[in-house]
């Protein structure tokens, strides 16, 4: 137990010392989201349901980000540098080394979904109902599973340099094309169906509908969870054929 | 129970080549053995298969009567890996910390900062900031953070400076006398010459000696009387002693080759041959390993 605790505070503060961290998954957002409501007009229709709209965007994109980019970069890093196989060597066992991971990111999810709600609560004056802003949360934080699947995936690269840059691009394109940045609406009709395909878009969308006073489509689960098990078995599939080789 | 560790006809096969060949050996409580051998000789792959992190492709090891997965067993082992192993991102001190909360009874933290040499300085400092020695130090630490019963190193010196590897021995010889096991693999063969009780010599995935470091010394190794004497004297007189293997001059200086030095020397002033400035060398442990792992096994 000592250890497990241990485990998670180490696993958390590594993060936090994180400077891509602290870059992309907290200032990049808040800035974002201020330029979107506050520097650039968007002519949108209704103002406030645009503000809130937004802040869901930019934390799942926070969220999303540190799901696909913390945990598969520092796997990669840990495997390189003999750390995995030290810590084979100690009487750590792994489901415990596995769940500290999961817990210390959980941890810092909430962190950021509690730093940008606050931005924007203080930068808008958004008003959700105290229901509102717990089931975004809670959504935003759940919905993130498939993307830290997918993290595992890139945590199976060999080099940490190919994971960054892979994992990056990834990132950015599917923050882009599941509307994220911009609303789905305002693109054009290819992009949009096969952003409806994507699941930063429905990961995005679950909280949209919430902060409108809805509960996230059972389209928008259906599809989190069927990403979630196509990357648990590749990255299954992988493994397996990396220890055969 | 007296045997820590047993080996029993272990053979690795990778594809193309069999790294370790039918070896066995056990250890008992207490010993400090030295694994040497040259480069592929097949002792990074005994190590990883010890501590488990590769199978035998056939043959048993047994450490403390068990595999080396189990708890009891993980916990009872400190281990220096050939690769250097850091966690990114955190200081000395907190590594530290969190590997020695993997362990029930594990050293207390200022025993390992006097043990390894690690200074203030050094715990304050994240390891992505680490020199090499100082990560060999860290590594070093942390094998030792358990208070580990059986302790497996490869190549621990590898990196270290004088001060360091000294450090390094004078820890491992007060963990020695406490009855620790100890087993390592070094390329340095005076620092297996100091502090083992035993050698185990690999070559070609075998292994072709075993015993006390004195013991090798002298089961291969010529010994030789060499003394300075008049060049107009005549060594004549010497050669029919059956005891002389061979006799030559070389630089003014006359060697006799011969198992029983003594017996030489007696001769030397019975037959009242002038000789003085007299040396005798008996074989080092270099000279050991190179006729013990060179290509031709006639030496042996
Ligand atoms: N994963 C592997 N796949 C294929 N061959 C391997 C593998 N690991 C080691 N070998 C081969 O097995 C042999 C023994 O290697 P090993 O690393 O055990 O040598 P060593 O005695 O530790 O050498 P060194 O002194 O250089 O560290 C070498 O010929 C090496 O090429
Ligand atoms: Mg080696």
């Amino acid at each position: 137990m000592k250890a497990f605790q241990m485990q998670c505070k180490m696993e958390i503060k590594r993060v936090l010392r994180n400077r891509y961290f602290v870059f992309w998954s907290l200032m990049m957002p808040i800035i974002f989201y201020y330029i979107f409501t506050n520097v650039v007009n968007t002519n949108a229709a209704d103002p406030a349901a645009w503000k809130a709209h937004y802040l869901m965007s930019m934390t799942a994109f926070s969220v999303m980000g540190s799901s696909i980019m913390t945990l598969g970069i520092r796997m990669v890093q840990e495997r390189t540098q003999g750390w995995s196989t030290f810590i084979r060597l100690t009487p750590l066992p792994d489901h415990i080394y596995f769940s500290a991971q999961m817990v210390g990111q959980s941890v810092i999810h909430i962190l950021s979904i509690t730093v940008i709600f606050l931005a924007g609560a203080i930068i808008n004056r958004i008003s959700l109902t105290p229901m509102e802003w717990f089931m975004s949360g809670l959504w935003i934080l759940l919905g993130s599973i498939p993307f830290l699947a997918m993290g595992t995936l890139f945590g199976l690269m060999k080099k940490v340099e190919t994971a960054a840059g892979i994992s990056n691009v990834l990132y950015m394109v599917l923050a882009v094309c599941g509307g994220m940045w911009m609303p789905l609406e305002i693109m054009p009709k290819a992009m949009q169906s096969i952003g409806h395909w994507l699941p930063s878009y429905h990961f995005g969308s679950g909280a949209w509908e919430i902060v409108q006073g809805g509960l996230p489509s059972w389209k928008n689960i259906v599809i989190l969870f069927a990403y979630l098990v196509v990357f648990m078995l590749l990255s299954k599939y992988i493994r397996r054929k990396q220890e055969a080789a | 129970m007296n045997e820590i560790l047993r080996l029993e006809n272990v053979t690795k096969s990778f594809k193309y080549k069999t790294a370790v060949n039918n070896i066995s050996f056990s250890m008992k409580k207490g010993e400090v053995t030295a694994i040497l051998g040259p480069n592929g000789a097949g002792k990074t792959t005994t190590i990883s298969m010890i501590l488990g992190l590769l199978k035998p492709t056939t043959g048993d090891i047994k450490l403390f009567n068990s595999q080396s997965q189990e708890l009891h067993v993980r916990q009872k082992i400190g281990t220096m890996l050939q690769e250097v192993s850091v966690m990114p991102g955190l200081t000395i001190n907190e590594i530290l910390v969190l590997i020695r909360s993997y362990y029930p009874e594990p050293l207390p933290l200022k025993d390992l900062v006097n043990l390894t040499g690690l200074t203030e300085q050094d715990l304050k400092t994240r390891t992505e900031k680490l020199s090499g020695g100082q990560k060999r130090r860290l590594n070093f630490a942390l094998a030792l953070a358990g208070n580990p019963e059986l302790m497996i190193f490869d190549e621990p010196t590898v990196g270290m400076d004088i001060t360091s590897r000294q450090r390094f021995w004078q820890t491992i010889n007060t963990f020695a006398n406490q009855g620790k096991t100890i087993i390592f693999s070094t390329h340095y063969l005076q620092e297996a010459d100091d502090n083992a009780q035993r050698i185990l010599l690999f070559k070609d995935g075998s292994i072709v000696a075993d015993g006390t470091p004195q013991q090798i010394k002298s089961r291969i190794s010529k010994k030789a009387v060499s003394f300075l004497t008049d060049p107009e004297k005549s060594l004549e007189i010497l050669y029919h002693h059956s005891e002389i293997e061979q006799i030559f001059r070389k630089n003014n200086r006359v060697y006799i080759y011969s198992d029983h030095t003594d017996k030489i020397l007696e001769l030397l002033f019975q037959e009242k041959i002038g000789a003085h400035d007299i040396q005798i060398e008996s074989g080092n442990l270099e000279e050991a390993f190179r006729q013990l792992t060179s290509e031709n096994k006639e030496a042996i």
